[in-house]
């Protein structure tokens, strides 16, 4: 099986800090990586890498077998790569429909006004927003605004998928639902990275896990290994923190 | 995992049709043919010095749908303005005067130029956000006004350039007051039907995206560079052409009456006052402040900019978000208190 | 040689009171991120104080500084307190629009009080020059102008730096949450920085009045170049107006010698437009202002 997109050797130095050191990554049809790590480890930053909303140092980024290191976000979406933002993006002055109608009619293809909205609507109804089309996006609640900027990516009928924290702020009630739509994306063939700070959800559905640690990976594999991996434990608690739980499971 | 989606949670509203009907998306359009008719029959129960004040309502109508384009719908505060009205102004004049160009051809050569002058300087001045970009488009006017005051070999500078129109040597005849009300009163037309018609195309959304949110838009596939490029050009273009009419309207031009910045203010204003990012704002708010302003002129000549300064004052406060936005949330949402609006934005 | 040196005098000391013509526009726009287009009119407001005050009492332009800045400082502190504080929260275009209905206020009562003529505030001493060797002259005027100007710029910078006030003004400008939760009180802040900004103001005009004429149609161009000295300097840095005034005021000064009529100005504005495409931070500014989306 060959990787929808590539990342080789990503790196990007801001003035002294190096946020992301030589990443390597390979996303799937039909996989889920999840991406997990402390703050500041540059999992953000990895995102708008692969994305174009940054342009990387040094390394390559391949959609397809297509180059699109430094290539600008508009021509990444439409390679077929959407993501979400971590603090979610609505266009606050138009209706939920409108946003969604925007994101499925730049796709790369041309759409008409009239088969965008359509296919807007369409959307909002897959990820359950169907009722609230003709509502602002400031009168959503936390996990309606997510799912907005989850049909936002879906609009784009992409191929790959990033997701920055989708689950961020959600109650734990809502984090489910969450995940059965994310899961459900897996088994249309969506290449997946989901990038999530709720550790519990990653395992839940990933194929395969990958650790960020100041920038560098840490770790990577199966999502029970990778857990349990001390390093990991260490990074998130701190040394004296992840001795004290390596007691307390003994 | 379960295997179904997310289930829908319960709403208040109901759903509601994609699509507008089809009577409701052609309506703008029937009033806009309606409005220019109506304008046409106005024509008719005007006195001469009427028709003048009125072709003047309708050169800003066009100014401020113009400016409108990337100053309301792409959220980019253009202060150049001016600039593109005064180069349209001179490259008519130039045309008519050195080349013996006809007026129709040099109205389209000037919004040419306009057009493809805002397209060179617009790639680095669109990068600009803000007060920045402000001031980068209002230094490009004055930098314009300078340079056409200091070759005075072609321009005339200072002392400024008379377009022929009567006579042998006259490229045009003059259309005489009949003739430009009617000129000015298709152009605003035309300029209202391309505005219309960018809102409500592929175009208008890319634009509106850009407002929001320009990361996110870009993350939805548009090409803002060239989305906002565009609409700038657009926005030059049709003001390079108001200035090339009014140019042969006025026959002798100067360079500090077509490059004056309180032309760029004005159609500021009238937008911001009228509601920004709507096609209907503009033209009320033209209509409203050159009304108001030429009848404080009349009636009140030396305390004329302190009242309208004033009026501009209580306005932009009880209504920042401008007329026909706060009418539309004011309806839909049945509060038209203007003392919760001005809650808005108070410290 | 003799010329040059001359021009390059004529800049700095032009320069050093443009500074302080503009300190008070940064300020403003530093901190509040309001661009103040009745800053103009402020400057011209302190150039009438004085020469009001050297009709009726025979005030000294430079010491009218004084009064002028008070007066100044309790008209800007009651606009903000009353008018500019009830939209400092919109877009910016409202900001622009109604500081521009206040410019046309300020400056239509001006006219109507002092009359549209051109007029100037005689002193014994500022036409007479100090001769230094190479025959290069410096008017009293413009150097008593410049170094008080420049003086009162400093001491500016130092009192943001170093008092309560100052700093609760710098915290405010940077986050305004933030500092309201150190119990800082906005409203009064943003008063008070708008009363300091035209206090200022208020005092580069009576400086102003005894070196050159001035009448209530300067309130653009004061405006304007206070825009360019501003974008010179960069926001966020409290000594960019010095330096903004000063390479305007040399490059005008030079300028002037090598190009006729008005086309030093084109030369500045493209110079302006080029620099903002280029450096949008300004010579001395943080990037961080810059790339702060503001719309």
């Amino acid at each position: 099986m060959t990787a929808v997109m590539q990342a080789r050797g990503l790196s990007k130095r801001f003035g002294g800090l190096q946020a992301v050191k030589a990443l390597d990554l390979d996303l799937y049809a039909g996989r889920l990586l999840g991406v997990i790590g402390p703050n500041g480890a540059g999992k953000s930053t990895a995102i708008n890498l692969l994305t174009g909303h940054i342009r990387p140092t040094s390394g390559r980024v391949v959609v397809d077998g297509a180059d699109l290191t430094g290539a600008k976000p508009w021509r990444v979406a439409h390679a077929g790569v959407a993501r979400t933002f971590q603090i979610v993006k609505p266009f606050r002055g138009m209706t939920v429909l409108d946003n969604v109608t925007v994101a499925a009619m730049f796709t790369g293809q041309r759409h008409t006004v009239h088969a965008s909205r359509q296919a807007a609507m369409e959307t909002l109804d897959r990820v359950g927003l169907a009722g609230a089309a003709r509502l602002s996006p400031t009168e959503l609640s936390v996990a309606d605004a997510r799912r907005l900027e989850l049909a936002k990516a879906l609009a784009l009928r992409p191929r790959v998928l990033l997701l920055d924290e989708v689950l961020a702020g959600l109650r734990p009630g809502e984090i489910d639902p969450a995940l059965a739509l994310i899961d459900s994306l897996r088994r249309d063939g969506l290449a997946l990275m989901m990038v999530e700070h709720v550790i519990h959800a990653i395992t839940a559905v990933a194929d395969e896990v990958l650790v960020l640690h100041h920038g560098e990976v840490l770790t990577r594999g199966e999502p029970a290994t990778v857990l349990s991996d001390e390093r990991v434990i260490e990074a998130y608690l701190g040394s004296r923190f992840a001795k004290r739980a390596k007691e307390e499971l003994r | 995992m379960s295997t179904v989606d997310a289930p829908a949670p319960p709403r208040t509203t109901t759903v509601v049709p994609a699509v507008a009907p089809w009577w409701r998306r052609s309506a703008p359009w029937v009033l806009l043919a309606a409005g220019t008719l109506g304008g046409i029959a106005l024509q008719t129960q005007l006195y001469t010095a009427q028709e003048r004040v009125v072709g003047t309502v309708f050169m800003f109508v066009a100014l401020a749908t113009a400016w409108n384009l990337i100053g309301g719908f792409t959220g980019y505060p253009w202060f150049g303005q001016v600039g593109f009205f005064g180069l349209g102004a001179y490259v008519t004049a130039l045309c008519m005067y050195h080349l013996h160009l006809s007026f129709w051809l040099s109205l389209v050569l000037s919004g040419l130029v306009a057009g493809l002058f805002a397209a060179f300087v617009g790639v680095p001045l669109l990068r600009l956000k803000g007060h920045y970009f402000a001031i980068a488009t209002l230094g490009v006017a004055e930098g314009l006004r300078e340079v056409v005051l200091n070759l005075p070999r072609a321009t005339g500078g200072g002392g400024g350039l008379t377009i022929p129109t009567l006579g042998p040597d006259a490229p045009t005849r003059w259309l005489g007051n009949d003739g430009f009300y009617i000129l000015f009163l298709l152009i605003a037309a035309a300029v209202v039907a391309v505005a219309l018609a960018v809102s409500r195309s592929r175009a208008g959304y890319a634009l509106r995206a850009v407002n929001q949110d320009e990361e996110a838009a870009a993350a939805m596939g548009i090409n803002t560079t060239r989305t906002k490029t565009l609409a700038f050009t657009l926005a030059a273009t049709l003001t390079g052409v108001v200035g090339s009419a009014q140019a042969f309207r006025i026959q002798a031009i100067y360079p500090d009456p077509s490059f004056d910045t309180s032309i760029t203010e004005l159609a500021v204003i009238m937008v911001m006052i009228g509601g920004a990012g709507t096609v209907l704002g503009p033209i009320l708010g033209a209509i409203a402040v050159q009304y108001m302003s030429e009848w404080l002129r009349e009636n009140y000549t030396n305390a004329h900019t302190f009242i309208l300064g004033a009026l501009i004052i209580v306005t932009v406060v009880l209504l920042p978000q401008g007329f026909v936005n706060y009418l539309g949330d004011a309806v839909k949402t049945r509060r038209f208190s203007l003392l919760d609006n001005v809650r808005r934005y108070r410290l | 040689m003799t010329q040059f040196v001359q021009a390059t005098l004529y800049g700095l000391l032009q320069g050093g009171l443009l500074a302080l013509v503009a300190v008070g526009f940064s300020l403003v726009w530093g901190v509040m991120n309001v661009v103040n287009l009745a800053h103009g009119a402020f400057v011209l407001g302190g150039a009438y104080v004085a020469l009001e005050l050297h009709d009726a009492l025979g005030l000294d332009p430079f010491v009218s500084m004084v009064p002028a800045a008070a007066v100044l400082f309790a008209l800007g502190y009651l606009i903000q307190r009353y008018l500019v504080n009830l939209v400092v929260n919109a877009p910016i275009f409202i900001t622009l629009i109604l500081t521009f209905g206040l410019e046309m206020v300020l400056e239509n009562l001006l006219r109507v009080w002092f009359t549209p003529d051109y007029q100037s505030i005689p002193t014994g001493y500022a036409q007479d020059s100090l001769r230094l060797p190479g025959d290069i002259r410096i008017p009293y005027g413009k150097l008593i102008a410049a170094l008080l100007a420049v003086a009162v710029t400093v001491a500016l910078v130092y009192f943001m730096r170093r008092t309560r006030t100052g700093l609760s003004i710098l915290a405010t400008g940077m986050d305004r949450g933030a500092a309201r939760l150190m119990g800082v009180k906005a409203r009064h802040v943003y008063a008070l920085t708008f009363g300091i900004a035209a206090a200022m103001a208020g005092a580069a005009g009576a400086a102003e009045g005894a070196v050159r004429t001035f009448s209530p149609a300067d309130a653009r161009s004061f405006t304007l170049f206070s825009f360019v000295v501003a974008v010179l300097g960069g926001l966020g840095n409290m000594w960019g107006a010095l330096y903004g005034g000063l390479v305007l005021g040399v490059v005008m000064s030079w300028g002037s010698q090598l190009l006729s009529g008005t086309m030093v100005n084109a030369v500045a504005f493209a110079l302006l437009v080029v620099l903002l495409a280029v450096r949008p931070q300004g010579i001395a500014g943080k990037a961080f202002y810059a790339s702060r989306v503001e719309v």
